[in-house]
């Protein structure tokens, strides 16, 4: 693969495709398997970006439990994409409906804070679906269920459907690090953007009446807090087991750029939506299958091919390299690898301010 | 009859005329014909055969039309304007459900009315939910009159004014330079009233646009234009999934601003040639068979 990036920096050799007009690609590495579904980050996010009015159902990062619907339900069958990799004919998707999302429920509070109610605290009516209606369902039988969460933001995408599919050029990836914004001026709320994105990472307002979605927290990352210093996206920095990391793609020093394309033990979400995310992921890893006895034996728990549908053929791969490092490391070696993956120097961590001086 | 020689024209081509009764029938048969020629040559295209573009504006000195259904819109006759789905590159371009809209337009020493009437059976006036779209019409003329811009959304160099109506986002009035350009003026100008009435497959709304004849900037169609004013119209079902660039719309149209409610100049010319020429040959062929008949 070669590099479409016209490349400023001398070194050509470079192997980080980044999108054309694009000068550098941020991105982020989430490690699987060091979710616990706490919801952190969804908080932190909505705190941040999405507590007005006609934005209460939206969740520009969002955890949900795989296998499982997700948010919103059923997002991976809702089209979107392209066609094939010329990157020229886009799969037609659907907007999910309210339901899909999940409403705010309306809880008994009156009744019960003020009325003398004896009745649990509960949602009135319509609670029959929401954003993790089926957190920690998962799929399997015992002693063999199994599930992992799987955190989501918008993918940054190399090659982004939902800025082809907008046909008043609303949404653009913004060239000094590739974030994919929508253009509140120039948005109309046609919703194309909304059906064409296969991640179902692009949200209608319903009240300002335009869409919107995740932002990198832009303003963050340009030191535009406070005291002018650089954050990460609220997302990653709040995160208690710290299971992301930011810089960006072609950072050949960091450790997004080593684990994407050095050790390819990092993923991407359903490659073949063919957008080309800039969001990996490291594959969870469960405990071996246990016979009725307790015994644990050399099956997987997660089903490999459930792995290949999320993260692509990849997986087997990935997960195999890692094998290999932590057992060098249990018996005593050096692996960069499993220093990369359990590093908690926030420094190296996030990379952000690398090309800064440009 | 006697045979008299050779005369013109022959007997055998004027057959039993041969009576004094005969030819007085003769001369006001054809002074009917002629007559008749006369008004359907002359009258009939002032009167009712219109140029299948144009779309009649009347001209009063004042109205009180800004509402749909305001009573002075009975008198003003009506065009039906045929629609057809928008070509554009967005989703589900072809499928669009509104196929002809009617037109009224009155014009005041002041200002333009426009009024479009189509059937819609169900009344979208909200984009509050996720897959919830609003029904919507527009009005496209050239930001500038002097040429006719390209008839999705304009030109770079050529730009259209458009006045826009939806259930949800009430008026506005958008300029745009070609297909993903429009651009919301920050206030518009132009006003809109609708009301939608009637129920299942007979119901219909009904905008009511008015401006100001005079345009209020830069960018604005003047319309105290003199010559023939490019107009043409889209209509957005909402509960169909309308939006953008998937819409019913028409053709070029006008308002004959210029000619007359009769059509352009050329035209009038032409047909009153074409009556002369007819008068003439009916003429000479009375006086023909006239004279034939009183040289006997």
């Amino acid at each position: 693969m070669s590099t479409d990036q016209q490349d400023d920096q001398g070194d050509e050799d470079t192997l980080v495709n980044v999108a054309d007009g694009v000068d550098h690609q941020v991105a982020m590495v989430m490690d699987l398997n060091k979710c616990i579904g706490c919801q952190t980050c969804t908080i932190a996010c909505k705190n941040l970006w999405t507590e007005d009015g006609g934005s209460e159902y939206m969740y520009w990062n969002n955890v949900e439990t795989k296998p499982g619907e997700g948010y919103p339900r059923g997002w991976e069958d809702s089209g979107g994409g392209w066609e094939s990799e010329e990157h020229s004919d886009r799969s037609p998707g659907e907007i999910p409906d309210e339901e899909d999302y999940g409403r705010a429920w309306e809880f008994n509070h009156e009744e019960i804070m003020y009325e003398g109610s004896d009745e649990p605290l509960r949602p009135r009516d319509g609670a029959e679906w929401g954003p993790n209606w089926d957190e920690d369902q998962g799929a399997g039988e015992y002693p063999n269920s199994y599930y992992f969460y799987l955190p989501r933001i918008c993918n940054h995408c190399t090659h982004p459907s939902c800025v082809e599919a907008c046909p008043r050029s609303a949404l653009y990836k913004r060239q000094e690090d590739g974030i994919v914004l929508v253009d509140q001026d120039r948005c109309r709320g046609y919703r194309y953007c909304v059906e064409g994105c296969p991640y179902k990472k692009v949200y209608y307002n319903t009240v300002s009446k335009k869409s919107e979605k995740c932002i990198f927290c832009y303003p963050r990352i340009e030191g535009e807090g406070p005291d002018g210093e650089t954050f990460a996206p609220a997302c990653a920095e709040e995160c208690p087991p710290q299971l992301r990391l930011v810089g960006f793609l072609d950072d050949e020093e960091g450790p997004i750029h080593k684990l994407v394309n050095e050790y390819e033990v990092a993923l991407p979400l359903h490659p073949e939506f063919r957008t080309q995310p800039n969001v990996y992921y490291i594959p969870p890893f469960a405990p071996g299958q246990h016979t009725e006895d307790g015994e644990t034996v050399d099956i997987d728990r997660i089903p490999r091919q459930y792995l290949r549908n999320l993260f692509g053929d990849g997986v087997d791969e990935a997960l195999d390299t890692i094998d290999a490092h932590r057992q060098r490391v249990r018996q005593g070696g050096e692996s960069e690898l499993m220093e990369l993956l359990q590093d908690k120097n926030p420094a190296k961590q996030y990379r952000l301010e690398v090309f800064d001086d440009e | 009859m006697p045979a008299s020689g050779p005369s013109w024209p022959p007997r055998s081509v004027l057959g039993g005329w041969s009576t004094m009764a005969d030819h007085r029938r003769t001369i006001a048969l054809t002074t009917v014909l002629a007559a008749l020629v006369l008004v359907s040559t002359v009258a009939a295209p002032m009167a009712s055969a219109r140029p299948a573009h144009e779309i009649p504006v009347r001209d009063v000195s004042d109205a009180n039309l800004a509402e749909p259904t305001a009573d002075g819109w009975e008198e003003v006759p009506a065009s039906d304007v045929p629609l057809s789905s928008a070509p554009s590159s967005v989703p589900n371009a072809d499928d669009t459900t509104v196929e002809t809209v009617d037109v009224q337009a009155v014009r005041t020493d002041q200002r333009l009315y426009v009024r479009l009437e189509w059937q819609d059976a169900t009344r979208d006036m909200n984009a509050n939910s996720t897959r919830e779209f609003a029904d919507a019409v527009a009005v496209q003329f050239p930001a500038n009159t002097s040429s006719r811009p390209p008839i999705a959304m304009g030109g770079p160099d050529n730009r259209v004014n458009v006045w826009y109506w939806s259930g949800a986002t009430g008026t506005q009035e958008l300029l745009a330079g070609g297909a993903g350009s429009t651009t919301p003026f920050q206030n518009p100008a132009v006003e809109a009233n609708a009301t939608h009435q009637g129920t299942g497959g007979n119901a219909t709304w009904t905008v009511v646009y008015s401006r100001s004849l005079e345009a209020p900037s830069e960018n604005r169609t003047d319309l105290r234009t003199d010559g023939d004013l490019d107009v043409s119209f889209a209509v957005w079902n909402g509960s169909n999934g309308e939006r953008s660039g998937q819409k019913a719309v028409s053709e070029w149209h006008y308002y004959p601003f210029g000619g007359g409610p009769e059509g352009p100049p050329y035209e009038t010319l032409l047909w009153t040639v074409a009556g002369i020429a007819i008068v003439a040959v009916i003429g000479v062929t009375s006086f023909g068979i006239y004279r034939t008949r009183g040289a006997e």
